[in-house]
This record gives structure tokens, sequence and C-alpha cells, in this order.
């Protein structure tokens, strides 16, 4: 196939990006003893880009015959050269960058195939029926094994040919209580980029089950928070999403040239001096961070990218096509989900440097606040970093001690304006390594973390 | 393909047997797909999409394996890896093929003019999208915009002489705006629309509507004082706030499971009078109407909530064998998942008031256009930014507010519903009015 798609490729016309792409995805739920799903979808296809007449087109297919996929490149060119009468700003040219040639292997000593699917399902039967055992007031229960294993194959008319494998598997774990009426949902998830035992290394299967149920069962008789303003302790799970949802986006370069506020602010101060936020292909501080890839999808060689140095904004997240636009070097944030997708600007593993701070020493500066531990499903933020999101654990400080649970706590504001307030950066560090995706019209596996950070922000709540 | 999506299907129920299957179901789509996508204000690019796909569920006695390819040279291979997972699975008695009913056809599903529907013509579309955006005002910026244009074909077999296709097409069209009037950036506003139908494309209502939520909310500022009070919510803000929670609690599967308020409420009040929720997979017009759903079960309309009171669950094969209650023919999903529950053309019917009089009996509350929040849809707790939202004040509306929290509880909300508005918008396949609710916690930021 690499053969047949680079000898395409150098014949095009026009520059040209083909991408094989073999994806394999096995999942198991158990749900109250049952297993309510076993699962085994193949994709196989092909992605093909054309740029012509300072146009993109776009086109994929699933057949893989030579005839196929020259009937893709010419669909994607014939798409390029329609839109190009409409095209007000057209692409001039796309920016030199180190293009990756060879294999790139999944770094793992034990890869998932080695395991067989009756292991991966005694594992989940196993830890469901721990949810189910924890405590009597479990009415439902839900173990899911989920692994996604890749092969791609991208070439382009301009001299990458990679051959990249990559494997994520991860694993989840639900739990429903009740008491004289009330329910309450708890869960908690696991995932990385790599291995079995990797998946196992960051928590085991008992700690999720021990999570899940705690944030289950203890909300039933909690209140509701006060809303307000108020000093808090974001965890890393919290400080890593405001990092990716809430920042993140807003200097993805395509989201900066359609308005965001980070428009024409590099260079300028635009967090606390205490916070430096980077963006990675690679996973520093630990291994298997979820988003980690070694090369894009455009075939540029991934590294770390400084966004904002000691509160500075330093630098944008770039294809190839935007980092021509400013004239800087490609950042390898070109991703697509599958070969159906085009490759747009996606994060990787998104985090904030740690401090210098011991963690405790975070929450004795705060009379009255919450202390805020990941992330409750939904949330969101806009192109103008106003965000919202659900906080999965959260707890009352007074006087410096961490105390009462509060239910269905949610933080909204500018998330620069909650950087801005970050006055103290703890000297710990965790990814999430959660088991979710990024959704920006495509999925994207990321991951982000960061230290415990100290800010102050606004909480939604009850008002009387 | 030299064989018919069907075809394929029945060929790939009879390799499961073969590979020791007690019964099978094959599910088959195929599709073409050809888009062009608005961003900053330009288009950014066409793109054509042909994909086939293929899911196979293997029953072993009670034992259920599933798996799926999109490669019909690999369908034989995927048949006995379904079968191979179905016999390494424990047994559950839920796991049935559903009745086979005689299928009705839909009238509408497919309009022979998308073969001539272009690149170009799709690609015009979207460049008329940008046009109008800029018509209603030059402050207003098309950050992101889709016009597709897509026909699909599926098909569904089973070892219960089920055999069934359908054809379809489908326009698709989206809007996301912002306005911005120099340092002033208005909140987003996206906007969907979709018909079945060539000539009953019209992007103009949806381009309008998200470009003037934007401008409205240019200017917004906090919204002052807290307080508890009235909320009326736009019918995308009912979608966000109420719609989702309802079809958590309605999902017969999630009665099942044991996650369900309303799994043994059939009969009992759960909301207002004014609260009335019904399904129709066959109706006219409608975006998801088809002849049957994911597992061959013929669609027909359904009433869920009727006055408040809960009628039905929505149920596929699965559910409505483990409860012991008809099928309602909800089972939905693509060849690449086995099938879950779901809605298709849902509505709650519209009342008797006008959407301003339900904001004139306000004397201090909030018009939200947009919920971005989270909803608990176990414990029915809420909390979220209001987006778009206008301050209610003396019964009119006073001005546009900002950074605005509301948090309650959706079952509550429900019980104390106070008004369903005549007025009604459709977003893709849902029709859905105004609706104001009781005693929501607004918090200023």
């Amino acid at each position: 196939m690499q053969q047949l798609l680079e000898r395409i490729a150098a014949e095009a016309e026009d520059w040209t990006e083909l991408r094989f792409q073999a994806r394999q995805t096995r999942t198991l739920t158990v749900r109250n003893g049952l297993l309510e799903s076993s699962t085994s979808v193949r994709l196989k296809g092909v992605g093909a880009r054309v740029l012509a007449l300072g146009v993109f087109g776009f086109a994929s297919t699933t057949d893989l015959t030579e005839r196929g996929i020259r009937a893709a490149v010419a669909a994607a060119r014939s798409a390029a050269r329609t839109s190009a009468a409409a095209k007000r700003d057209r692409v001039d040219r796309l920016a030199n960058a180190s293009l990756a040639r060879g294999v790139f292997p999944v770094d793992t000593r034990d890869p998932l195939d080695a395991h067989p699917l009756e292991e991966k399902l005694a594992l989940a039967l196993e830890t469901e029926a721990h949810v189910r055992a924890a405590s009597a007031k479990i009415v439902s229960a839900a173990a899911t094994y989920d692994e996604i294993q890749d092969e791609k194959i991208l070439v382009t008319s301009d001299g990458a040919s990679a051959h990249i494998f990559d494997s994520k598997p991860s694993f989840r774990v639900l739990a429903v209580a009740r008491d004289s009426g009330d329910q309450s949902l708890g869960y908690d998830t696991v995932g990385v980029t790599g291995g079995w035992s990797d998946l196992f290394a960051a928590r085991t299967t008992d700690e999720l089950v021990d999570h899940a149920v705690r944030l289950a069962v203890d909300p039933l008789s909690a209140p509701q928070p006060e809303g307000g303003t108020v000093p808090v302790v974001l965890d890393p799970e919290l400080v890593g999403l405001l990092c990716h949802e809430a920042i993140g986006h807003t200097v993805e370069a395509d989201i900066v040239l359609g308005g965001a506020v980070t428009a024409d602010k590099i260079g300028q101060r635009v967090a606390s001096e205490l916070v430096t936020m980077c963006d990675s292909g690679l996973s520093p501080y630990d291994l298997h961070a979820v988003g980690t890839l070694p090369v894009d999808d455009e075939g540029v060689v991934t590294g770390r990218t400084v966004l904002i140095e000691r509160g500075v904004l330093r630098s944008y997240l770039h294809n190839r096509e935007t980092a021509a636009h400013y004239g800087v070097a490609p950042t390898g944030n070109a991703r697509a989900f599958v070969y159906s997708d085009n490759p747009i600007i996606r994060m990787r593993n998104t985090y904030i440097e740690p401090g210098e701070q011991e963690v405790g020493a975070l929450f004795a500066g705060i009379r009255r606040g919450y202390y805020l531990k990941g992330f409750a499903m939904s949330g969101q933020a806009d192109s103008n970093a106003e965000f919202m999101f659900g906080v999965r654990e959260a707890r009352r400080i007074v006087d410096g001690h961490v105390g009462q649970l509060v239910r269905g706590a949610t933080i909204s504001g500018n998330a620069f304006r909650v950087l801005e307030s970050v006055d103290a950066v703890g000297n710990d560090f965790a990814w999430e390594k959660g088991a979710g995706a990024c959704g920006k019209g495509q999925a994207a596996k990321v991951d982000s973390g960061g230290p415990h950070i100290r800010c102050t922000l606004t909480i939604g709540g009850r008002q009387e | 393909m030299s064989q018919s999506i069907l075809d394929l299907c029945r060929s790939g129920v009879r390799a499961a047997l073969r590979f020791g299957a007690t019964d099978a179901e094959v599910y088959g789509q195929s599709a073409e797909t050809t888009s062009a996508t608005i961003e900053k204000h330009d288009l950014l690019m066409a793109k054509t999409q042909q994909e086939t796909a293929f899911g196979i569920r293997a029953f072993v006695g009670s034992r259920l394996g599933f798996a799926s390819t999109n490669d019909v040279a690999d369908l034989e291979r995927a048949c006995r890896e379904a079968v191979v997972l179905a016999q390494a699975s424990p047994a559950d008695p839920g796991n049935v093929l559903p009745n086979t009913q005689t299928i009705a056809p839909v009238d509408g599903l497919y309009d022979p003019a998308v073969e001539q529907y272009t690149t170009d013509r799709v690609v015009e579309k979207a460049i008329e999208m940008l046009r109008i955006a800029e018509s209603v005002d030059r402050r207003v910026v098309l950050g992101d915009a889709e016009f597709a244009s897509k026909r699909s074909e599926r098909a569904v077999a089973n070892t219960r002489a089920l055999a069934a296709s359908e054809r379809t097409t489908l326009f698709l069209y989206s809007a996301l705006a912002t306005a911005k009037d120099g340092d002033r950036v208005s909140n987003m506003d996206y906007q969907f629309g979709a018909t079945r139908s060539v000539g009953e494309i019209d992007v103009e209502p949806i381009v309008r509507r998200a470009s003037q939520n934007a401008l409205d909310s240019l200017g917004a500022e906090p919204c002052g004082s807290s307080f508890r009070g009235p909320i009326v919510l736009s019918p995308q803000a009912v979608e966000a706030l109420l719609v989702g929670l309802i079809l958590y609690q309605v999902n017969a599967r999630n009665a099942v499971r044991r996650q369900s308020r309303w799994g043994d409420a059939l009969g009992r009040k759960v909301a207002a009078p004014s609260l009335t929720l019904v399904d129709d997979g066959r109706r006219a017009g409608g975006v998801a109407a088809s002849a049957f759903d994911r597992e061959g079960t013929p669609h027909a309309p359904v009433t869920i909530l009727e006055r408040g009171v809960v009628v039905s669950l929505l149920h596929n094969a699965y559910s409505a064998a483990a409860l012991s209650q008809p099928n309602t023919a909800h089972a939905v999903g693509s060849a690449q998942t086995v099938p879950a529950i779901g809605p298709t053309n849902l509505a709650i019917l519209p009342g008797s008031a006008s959407k301003d009089d339900l904001i004139a009996e306000i004397r201090q509350g909030l018009l939200v256009t947009r919920f971005s929040g989270n909803v608990d849809p176990v414990s029915g707790d809420f909390s979220g930014v209001a987006k778009g939202a206008q301050l209610i004040a003396d019964g009119r509306l006073e001005r546009p507010v900002s950074g605005t929290l509301i948090a309650g509880n959706v079952f509550e909300c429900l019980e104390t519903l106070s008004g369903v508005s005549q007025e009604e918008e459709t977003i893709v396949s849902l029709t859905l009015p105004y609706v104001r609710v009781e005693g929501i916690s607004v918090t200023a930021a």
C-alpha cells in the first residue's frame, strides 16, 4: 500500500496527501451482571486531500484498489477546482516542515493483542461485580473496556512517507446509587496511549471502583453549593480541562483566524506569571498520555509547543497552512480521526507546567472556598474563552481545611481572567488519562493535565 | 458494487448460520455525501465521502456477539467473528430478534433530484449562506457553516424472514455566527436545518436566526443581582435542558439498567398537564422519518407523555422483551453500533399562550436562548450558563446579560412548568415550543 500511495502522490499534478488507515475497535460492556455488548468494528479506507488553485479539496473512499484511490484523488482535485472561484483567501503555500519518513511503532512492551478476549471480558465482569458489592445503595453498575488500534500510512507529494501504529485502550466504571428516592451517578475512567499493562499502571480497576462508588454514594445526602465568585483549588484534571477546553481551543490557529479572543495577543501578558502552558505530541512527566502521537496527519514530526510562557502568550497551534500564514514553523497539530476526516488543527497533550508550592500549602490561604476535582461530563467554551464546566467532586474549604461535599457544582467564567487570578501553583503533576475524546466536527483522543492550582472563579448554585 | 446492500445482508445472515449462529441479523448501509464548509467567513473546502458498512449481530442461543466492517470483501470474516464473540459471551435472555411485521413504505424519503445535485451546487449553497449573513449585518461573522447533500441506502435482513431496504436523501445545513463590534465580541449562536427534498432546501431562516441571536447578545452586561425566579427557555434551550433528561428517563434500556426514575412510572404524573410529548417515525416531512427502525420493526406514532402522565417508554426488541412491554420501534444506530434506543421525529405539543404572554407575566426573570451546562440525568440537578440571555423586568425584555448562571433540578422544573408557547421551532428532527419554568436560581457572575 505504501508504494502504491507513493507512486500516486508522485504522479499528482497538484500537492497531494494520501492517508490509508485501518482501524480495529473492540468494546466490552458489562452491566448489572450481564454482558451488554461485545463488539468488534473494523474500518479501512483512504482519505485524499489535494491543494489546487489555492483551495483544498478532500475525498475519501473504501475502494482500496489503485483505480479506487486514483478516483478519490480525482474527486478531491475536482472539489478543490470547483471551489476556487468562490474562495476569497487562497492558500498560497504550505509551510516547510520536518516531514516524517519511516516506521513509527507503538511505545509499549505489552501489546493489546497479546491479551485474549477472555481475559478482557473476565476483568470487565469481575470489576462490575465489585461495584455492585461495594455498597447496598448501588442500584446499577457497569464496566466497559474499549480499545482502538490504528495502522496509518501517510504520504505527501512533497516527501512525507510514514507508517504509523497507534494503540489506545481505556476502561470505564459507572455506579448509580439510590437512597430514599434520591439517585446519584458516579464514574471513573482511565485511558492511555500504550498497551495493556500501561493502562492499569495509571489507575487499577480497584481504584476506579472505589472512586466511582464514592462519587455515587456520598452526594446522596449532600447540599448544593451557594452560587458566587470564590477562591478555589483546582485538581490536575480540572486544570487540564481549563487548559484544553477554555484556553487551548482559543489558540488553535484556525479558531484564532476566525476571531478568537487571542488574535493579535502574541507577546502580551494573558495570565499570571506563575503560569506556563504547553501542548505536546510527547508525554512529559509521565508516560502514555492519551494524546501522544509521533507524527501528525500532515506528516509533521511532533514536539512540545510552549503556548504561554510565564504568563505571556508565545504561540498558537498550527497546521502547515496556518504556519505559512503566520510565517512560523508548523507545530504538528493537524489531526484526522478516521480516514474519511480531513486533517484539522487539534490539541494533543495540553498542560500547565508544575510550580514550586507544596500542594497542602494551596489550601492554607483560603478562608472560605472550594476544592474542585474532576470533570462532570458536560461543558463548553466559546472562542472568547468564556467557559462552563460541571464539576465531578466539590468540597468546601473552611479556614484552610477541606470539608463538606456539595453536589451539582458548575464553574464558569473567562478562562484568561481565571489564569490571571492564579496565585499559587503546586509542585505536583498528573495527566487526566481519561477515556473521553475532544469533539470539533470530528473526534480526537487528547489528554490534559497539570499541577494543583489556586485561583478565583464563579460557582453556580442555589439562590434562596 | 455488483450486489445490492440487501443481497449482501442476506448472504451475511446465511454465513453467520454456517459459522454456528442460531439466529442472526445483518444491517447494511451505504452513503455518498458531498459537503462544503464555511470557516472564518470564507469557503474552506468541498468534500466528498463514499462509505459502505455492515453490522452483524450473531446469536448463539441467548448469547450475542457483534462485528462490523466497511469492506464488502471482509463480510464473511466479520460474520465469523460475530459468532466467535457470541460463543465467548455469557447468556442474556433479553437477546432476541424482534417479531417480523409487514413494513409499509413511507413516501417522500428519496428525492431523485439529488442525483443532479453536483458539488458546484453544494458549494453555491454554502456561499449563499455567507451572503445571507452579510446581508443581515456587517458585524456578523459566519465562523462555521456547512451545507451537505447525502444519499443513502440501508437494509436489514435476519433469520426471522425479515428483508427490508430503503433509500433516503438528506440535505443538512448548519450555521454558527458571532458578531463583532470593535472590541466587543458576542456569544456564538448556532442553528441547524434539514430536509429530504431539494425543493424544500431553505438555508435563509437558520442563517438569519443565528446572525440575529449573535447580534442581540452584543453588549451584554452582567446580570447585576442574583435571584430565584421564573425563566423562559427558547426551543434550543428546551432541548438542552429538558429534552435530554426526558429522553434518558423514557429510554427503556435505562429502565432495564435501573437508571431511570420513570422505569415503573407508566400511568403516573411526572410533569405539569401542559406537557405532552409525542414521537412519530412516519411523520410526513420529518427528517427522521423512515419505514423501519435499526432492527427492521415498522415505525408508528407514539405518545410518550400525555398531559404530564407517562404513557409509553421508548423500546427496542431487547427492552421490550426484558420489560414485557410493546416494542415501539425505537432501535437506532448505524452499522457500526449495536442497536440502541432513541427518538425519531420528537415534538412537545404547543400550548395556547404566546411567547410574549409567557414573558408578560414575569416580574423578574430571564429569557434563555441557549443553555450551556451540565444536566445530571440521574439526579436531575442542572447548572450552567444562560447564553444569549435577556433579563426580564416587569413583563418586558430589559437588556442582554452575560456570564449568568442558572441552576435547579429538571424533575422539579417539569412539575412546576407554568407555560408552553404557541410558537414552535423545528430543530432538525425536534419540534419544540418556548417553555416557562419556575423557581430557578439565577446567579450573577
